[in-house]
């Protein structure tokens, strides 16, 4: 194959920059879940009424 | 679910149409292998103008409508068009050092208008940046992301309008997907490799969607957040403690 150099370099830094942004995208998108998920048992603990003192 | 298997044929697509593209077309028989570039670098520039076209979209959807979801998909389709306006160029620099003999050339039309076409969207995120009220960032980035757009058919036809190194169109008109100046195997591969990246794209797209509409209520969740404390504070400062109470009881 002819030009090797230049067709694994196209290949790889797309293919590759693909792959790695889909990587990163599953990586921020799982930390923002988590940290919406935080933040909501967050807010019903702050909502939820106070203890029964009685009981 | 869905976005799942779409990921995974999307996958499945991208792998099978490169091994075609590297192993089973026939080289060209003038550029000789150096053509196998074209079969990424014109699906990346053909995501490049969906994702942007889709961007300038979402943004007079939200112009019209103030509906933020709107606002989500735009930004979505200008992070993922800068990726793939990115790939064009290095690809095309990829194929043009072998072909052309030069990596770049700022004469050309169409390499000059794409520079500025990523130059215009990496210009959109940073404007993104510079208010933290999502309706007014939602409706300035939609002005932008519109203004930016033009660039898009400038692009396209540069290569029409102006004398350039860059080829013309070997399928990009309706006449030339009917009787296109390539042979069939080539436009097979090169047709399934960009079936194949916009499923990429479309199960991309999906998820950044998903991930800025998190990133707005984590967002909104803070600056409701700070809102209510700033309100404590304020109610704390206005109403003196009763006689004889511990200063900050």
């Amino acid at each position: 194959m002819q030009d090797l150099g230049f067709i694994i370099a196209g290949y790889g830094v797309i293919l590759g920059g693909v792959a790695l942004y889909a990587g990163l995208l599953l990586r921020r998108l799982s930390a923002a879940r988590r940290a919406s998920l935080e933040i909501r048992r967050d807010a019903e603990s702050a909502t939820a009424p106070p203890p029964d003192r009685e009981a | 679910m869905g976005t799942r298997l779409l990921g995974i044929v999307a996958l499945l697509a991208v792998v099978g149409a490169s091994v075609n593209a590297l192993f089973l077309v026939p080289a060209d028989v003038y550029q000789g292998d150096a053509q196998r570039i074209m079969y990424v670098h014109v699906p990346s520039a053909w995501l490049a103008y969906l994702s942007f076209g889709v961007t300038a979209l979402a943004g007079i959807g939200y112009l019209w409508r103030r509906d933020l979801r709107l606002d989500a998909v735009a930004v979505a389709g200008a992070e993922i068009g800068v990726m793939f306006t990115a790939f064009a160029i290095w690809g095309g620099m990829m194929w043009g050092r072998p072909v052309w003999g030069v990596y770049w050339q700022w004469e050309d039309p169409r390499l000059t208008t794409t520079a500025l076409l990523l130059a215009l969207y990496l210009g959109y995120l940073l404007f993104r940046r510079l208010t933290d009220d999502p309706h007014r960032r939602a409706a300035r980035a939609a002005v932008v992301g519109i203004v930016a757009a033009v660039d898009i058919p400038i692009v396209h036809f540069s290569v029409e309008w102006w004398r350039g190194l860059h080829q013309g169109p070997t399928i990009g008109s309706p006449d030339k997907v009917l009787h296109p100046s390539a042979p069939g195997l080539f436009v097979l591969a090169l047709v399934s490799m960009v079936l194949a990246f916009t499923l990429a794209w479309a199960w991309l797209m999906i998820r950044r969607y998903q991930l800025a509409r998190i990133e707005w209520q984590i967002e909104e969740h803070g600056r409701l957040g700070r809102l209510s404390a700033a309100r404590r504070a304020a109610r704390k400062a206005a109403i003196p403690p009763p006689d004889g109470a511990p200063e900050g009881a």
